[in-house]
C-alpha cells in the first residue's frame, strides 16, 4: 500500500494537484499552471500565469477571465508533455469544449473526469470511454435515485407546460453556459414554435457555441421594459441568479421553472420556490457513474464533487472496486 | 385512461401555487373523468382515506428483496427525499419492463375499489408478488399515486375548501351547499358524486350531516377600537369542537374534522336523546373536573378520542361534558341567520327548559359556556391572563351582531390566547425532516441546565424561517460531535427561546417536566449557554401557574 503523497495526483489546498508536473486541474486559487475541464465558473479562478484547455474552452474562459490571459490549447486526444508525463484531454460530455484529463506516467495512467454526462447532447461532443488504472470521478448525482429522463422528453414537458398557459409569461431558469443551449437545442425541436427570450448572459453564450458550429436556435435578447402583451406565451431562459429579487418585477403574469437534476426530488423542488422543476442535467446519473467506473476498468476510484459515502460503499460492496479516499 | 388522468392532475395540482390555476385542473379534471373516477378522486384529494394497506418500512424492505437492493442503500435515498413511496417511485424507474405495461388503461376506481382491497386478503408472499406484478404492469407515471396510496400517505396541496370552490363554480351553487353536501362520511360512488354536483338542493338528505364549522381568527388590533359592548366574550376551552346535533329523534356528534364519533361518547348520545326537542348545537367536548367545575388536561381526553365503545370505568375515571356555544337549529328550523346574541338568548331558554325537566337529566353532562363580561379592553386582557387558571386557552370573542357563517370568516370571531410560556434552552441534537424539509436537519431537541449538565427537555420543529433553517442546518454539519443513524449530537453552542403553552411533571421525561406544543420563537444569537435556563427554572414556572 502506497501512501497519499505518492500517488500522482492528490488533493492539496482543496484542489487537485499533479506534483510531478508541477499543474493543477481546476484549481481554485492562483496557481502557475491550472489544467481546466471546463468554463463554468466553479472551474476556474482569474489570475493563473497560465491556463491549458481545449480550444473551445479557451475561447468559453477568454470571454469569462478576459482576453490578455496566456492560454495554450489542445485537441481532444492530442498528447503534450509536461515535465516528462504525457496528458491528453478527452471528450467528457458536459458542455462544449468540456474534458477528462488523462495522465500517464510509467505506464500508470490516471483519468480526472471533470464533469460529464453520457447522455445525448447535440451541443457538445460525446463523452468518450477512457481505459485508466486510476480514475478520478465527480458524483454530484451519487445516489440511485437519480436517473435521468431522455432529454426530448423533458423538452416536451416543457413545451407543453408553456402552451398550457398561453395567458402567461414562461420563465426558465437555467445554467447561462451549457444547459441554457443544451435546452434551445432541444425545445426547438418540439411543437412549441412561439418566441424564445434569452437573458444577456445566455445571449452571449449562445453567440460563441454559434460561432463554433453548434446548430443552436436563434433567440431574442430580452430588454427591460418589453410590452407585456408581446411576451404572452413565450418562454424566456434566465439564469438562476436572477430568481431572487427585483428583477421579476419585469414582468407581468408569470409561470417559473428550474431545469436542474435536483428538481426530480418532490421535496427540493416544493423548497425551491419555482412552479415547476424540469429534471434535466449535465451531470451522470447513478448509472452513468458506475457505467463510467466499470467502462473505464479502473481498479482504483477516488470520487469528489459530491456526497460519496454510499456511491463508494456500493461500488466497494457489490462491485467489488477499489475505492480510495484523497486526505484532505 | 383515468389513472393516468388521476396522475396527470396529481402533477398539475403539485406544481401550481395558483388557487385559480388548481381550481381549473379540477373543474376539468371533473368534466373529463367518469363520475365514479371522481368521486374517488374526491375521496383521495380530501384525505379521506388515510388506510394504510403497508407501511413505508414494508415497501422499502420489498424493493431491496424483489431488486437485490441493499437496504442501507435505500435508508440512504430516503434521507434525501423523505417519503417512502417517493424513494421506491424513483428507485423503480426504468427498472421495469415496459412490454408488460398492459394496466395501462386501469381506472381510478378499479384500482382503489378492485386491485388494492383484494391486497389485504392475500397471505404475505401472495402480496409481495402481487404488488411486484403491479409495479412491472402499471406504467411508470402511475407509480408515485399506487405506492403513496399503498402506504396511506398520499397528499397535495389541495384544501377541502379548494375542491368545495371548485364544485361550486363547475355547477354553480353556493360553496357553503357543496360545503355541506361534502361534511362527514364522504362513500366514494356513483351516488355520492351525483348528490354533490345535483343542481337542485335536497334538504332531507343533508338531514343528519352538521353545518360547516364557523371559526375564529387570531385577534386584530383594531378589534381594540370598537366598543366592548359590541361583543360576547367566551372562555377558549381546549377540548374537541363540535357539532352535536338531533334531529327526527337521532342524535349525533360530529368533530370539526368531520368524524362522526357517536361510539366513543355512547353516555352522551344517550342521555342527549332524552330531549324532546330537535337541534343542532355547536360546543366544545372536555373532560371534566367537576368538583372545581373545570376542564381537565387535554391529555385525558386523548383517552377518550380513540377508544370506541368505552366500559363504564373508563366513562367514570374520564367523566365527559359537552359545552355548548351556540344554537344553530331548533326543531327543524335553521337560524343560523339570526344575530349572535339572540342565538344566545334561544340557547339560554332551551337550555334551562331542558334542564328543568328532571327526566333528562343532562346536568352532568351538558352545560351551556358562561359569558365572561369585561368592562373594557384592559379587562379583558385580566381575564385573559386568568385563564390558565381555569385551565382555558384564553377568550373567544364574537360580535353579537355575527350571523353563524362558515370558514375562518373575517372580522367576526376572534381568539385571544393567553401568552406562551418560554424558556430558553441549548440544541443538543438534529435530526433530518421529511417531506418537504427532507435532506435538511429541521428536527431539533433543546436541554435545559440540571448542576453542571444539559438535560434534554423538549424537541420543537417549527418556528424557524426557511432562510434560519439553511443557516442552522449549515452549522449543525459543521458541529457534529458524533451520528446515531438520522440523529446528531451537536456542539453545545446554539440557544434558542422556547415557547409552550403548558408545562407539568412527567414521570417519563428525563428532565421530569413535560410541555406541550413547544416551538421556537428567537433563535437568541445573542446568548451564551451558561445564559440558558435550568431545570429549576422550570419548575419555578410551573409553581407561578398552579
Amino acid at each position: 500500500m502506497r501512501t497519499k503523497q505518492e500517488y500522482l495526483i492528490r488533493y492539496k489546498d482543496g484542489n487537485l494537484y499533479c506534483e510531478l508536473a508541477d499543474v493543477w486541474i481546476d484549481p481554485s486559487k492562483p496557481v502557475k499552471n491550472a489544467l481546466i475541464t471546463h468554463a463554468h465558473f466553479d472551474h476556474f479562478t482569474f489570475g493563473c500565469e497560465e491556463y491549458i484547455s481545449t480550444k473551445e474552452t479557451a475561447i468559453l474562459l477568454k470571454e469569462r477571465v478576459g482576453d490578455n490571459i496566456k492560454i495554450k490549447t489542445f485537441e481532444y486526444g492530442e498528447e503534450f508533455k509536461i515535465n516528462g508525463i504525457n496528458i491528453s484531454f478527452h471528450p467528457s460530455g458536459h458542455i462544449l469544449g468540456s474534458s477528462q484529463i488523462r495522465f500517464i506516467f510509467a505506464e500508470e495512467k490516471w483519468l480526472i473526469s471533470g464533469d460529464f454526462k453520457l447522455q445525448k447532447d447535440e451541443t457538445c461532443q460525446q463523452y468518450e470511454i477512457v481505459k485508466t488504472d486510476y480514475l478520478i470521478s465527480e458524483c454530484t448525482f451519487g445516489l440511485p435515485i437519480f436517473k435521468w429522463d431522455e432529454s426530448n422528453k423533458i423538452a416536451n414537458d416543457i413545451s407543453k407546460w408553456i402552451s398550457n398557459s398561453p395567458e402567461k409569461t414562461s420563465l426558465l431558469f437555467c445554467y447561462s453556459l451549457g444547459k441554457a443551449q443544451r435546452l434551445l437545442n432541444e425545445i426547438s425541436q418540439t411543437n412549441f414554435k412561439g418566441n424564445i427570450y434569452s437573458h444577456g448572459s445566455i445571449h452571449k453564450m449562445n453567440n460563441i457555441y454559434r460561432e463554433l458550429g453548434i446548430d443552436i436556435k436563434d433567440t431574442i435578447k430580452i430588454e427591460n421594459k418589453k410590452k407585456i402583451d408581446e411576451l404572452k406565451g413565450s418562454l424566456i431562459l434566465l439564469p438562476p441568479s436572477l430568481s431572487k429579487g427585483s428583477y421579476l418585477k419585469n414582468f407581468k403574469n408569470i409561470q417559473t421553472a428550474f431545469a436542474s437534476g435536483w428538481m426530480s426530488i418532490r421535496a427540493l423542488r416544493k423548497r425551491s420556490g419555482y412552479d415547476k422543476g424540469f429534471p434535466i442535467s449535465d451531470h451522470a446519473d447513478w448509472d452513468g457513474i458506475l457505467e463510467v467506473v466499470k467502462k473505464s476498468e479502473a481498479k482504483n476510484v477516488f470520487f469528489h464533487h459530491g456526497d460519496s459515502e454510499a456511491l463508494s460503499k456500493f461500488l466497494i460492496e457489490k462491485e467489488s472496486i477499489n475505492v480510495l479516499f484523497f486526505g484532505k | 385512461m383515468s389513472l393516468k388522468n388521476f396522475s396527470e392532475l396529481f402533477v398539475d395540482l403539485d406544481s401550481s401555487n395558483s388557487t385559480n390555476n388548481k381550481i381549473e385542473f379540477l373543474k376539468n379534471y371533473f368534466l373529463s373523468n367518469d363520475p365514479i373516477d371522481n368521486s374517488w378522486a374526491i375521496y383521495l384529494l380530501t384525505g379521506k382515506s388515510n388506510k394504510r394497506f403497508i407501511s413505508g418500512r414494508y415497501l422499502k424492505n420489498l424493493f431491496s428483496q424483489i431488486y437485490e437492493y441493499p437496504q442501507w442503500l435505500i435508508d440512504t435515498c430516503y434521507l434525501k427525499v423523505g417519503d417512502s413511496a417517493e424513494v421506491i417511485t424513483l428507485l423503480l424507474k426504468n427498472k421495469t419492463n415496459s412490454r408488460k405495461k398492459k394496466l395501462s388503461n386501469i381506472s381510478l376506481n378499479e384500482l382503489l375499489s378492485e386491485i388494492i382491497p383484494a391486497l389485504s386478503k392475500l397471505n404475505e408472499e401472495e402480496k409481495n408478488l402481487e404488488i411486484k406484478n403491479l409495479w412491472e404492469t402499471l406504467p411508470e407515471d402511475n407509480h408515485l399515486i399506487f405506492n403513496k396510496i399503498l402506504t396511506g400517505t398520499f397528499r397535495v396541496g389541495v384544501s377541502i375548501g379548494l375542491i368545495t370552490k371548485s364544485i361550486s363554480k363547475l355547477i354553480n351553487i353556493e360553496e357553503e351547499i357543496i360545503s355541506h353536501r361534502l361534511m362527514g362520511n364522504f362513500v366514494p360512488s356513483i351516488d355520492s358524486y351525483e348528490f354533490l354536483i345535483n343542481k337542485t338542493i335536497n334538504l332531507q338528505e343533508l338531514n343528519s350531516k352538521p353545518f360547516p364549522f364557523l371559526l375564529a381568527n387570531t385577534i386584530e388590533d383594531k378589534i381594540f377600537k370598537n366598543s366592548i359592548n359590541d361583543f360576547q366574550f367566551e372562555w377558549k376551552y381546549d377540548g374537541i369542537r363540535m357539532q352535536l346535533i338531533k334531529r327526527s329523534g337521532n342524535v349525533s356528534l360530529w368533530t370539526r374534522g368531520q368524524e362522526l364519533v357517536n361510539e366513543s361518547f355512547p353516555e352522551l348520545v344517550e342521555k342527549m336523546s332524552h330531549i324532546k326537542d330537535d337541534f343542532v348545537l355547536d360546543g366544545e367536548l372536555l373532560v371534566w373536573n367537576f368538583k372545581e367545575q373545570i376542564a381537565f388536561d387535554f391529555s385525558l381526553l386523548q383517552k377518550r378520542i380513540n377508544r370506541k365503545s368505552p366500559t363504564r370505568s373508563i366513562q367514570k375515571k374520564y367523566p365527559i361534558i359537552f359545552i355548548a356555544y351556540d344554537l344553530l337549529e331548533i326543531n327543524g328550523k335553521d337560524i343560523r341567520e339570526i344575530k349572535l346574541e339572540n342565538r344566545r338568548i334561544e340557547l339560554e331558554k332551551y337550555f334551562s327548559k331542558w334542564q328543568n325537566k328532571t327526566e333528562n337529566n343532562i346536568s352532568n353532562i351538558f352545560k351551556i359556556c358562561d359569558l365572561i363580561f369585561p368592562k373594557n379592553w384592559t379587562d379583558a386582557l385580566t381575564y385573559k391572563e386568568k385563564s390558565r387558571e381555569n385551565n382555558t386557552e384564553g377568550l373567544i370573542i364574537k360580535k353579537k351582531t355575527s350571523i353563524y357563517s362558515f370558514g375562518r370568516k373575517k372580522g367576526i370571531w376572534w381568539k385571544y390566547k393567553v401568552d406562551p410560556m418560554q424558556l430558553d434552552a441549548v440544541l443538543i441534537y438534529a435530526k433530518g425532516g421529511s417531506g418537504r424539509r427532507a435532506g435538511l436537519y429541521t428536527d431539533y431537541s433543546f436541554a435545559l441546565w440540571k448542576d453542571q449538565e444539559l438535560i434534554k427537555f423538549a424537541s420543537a420543529y417549527s418556528g424557524l424561517t426557511n432562510i434560519e433553517i439553511k443557516e442552522l442546518d449549515k452549522w449543525i454539519r459543521k458541529n457534529t460531535i458524533e451520528k446515531f443513524g438520522p440523529v446528531r449530537s451537536l456542539k453545545p453552542e446554539m440557544v434558542f427561546e422556547i415557547s409552550f403553552e403548558k408545562i407539568q411533571i412527567s414521570k417519563r421525561h428525563k428532565s421530569g417536566i413535560a410541555v406541550r406544543f413547544p416551538r421556537i420563537t428567537k433563535w437568541r444569537k445573542d446568548k451564551k449557554i451558561n445564559d440558558a435556563d435550568s431545570i429549576e427554572n422550570a419548575y419555578e414556572l410551573m409553581k407561578k401557574i398552579l
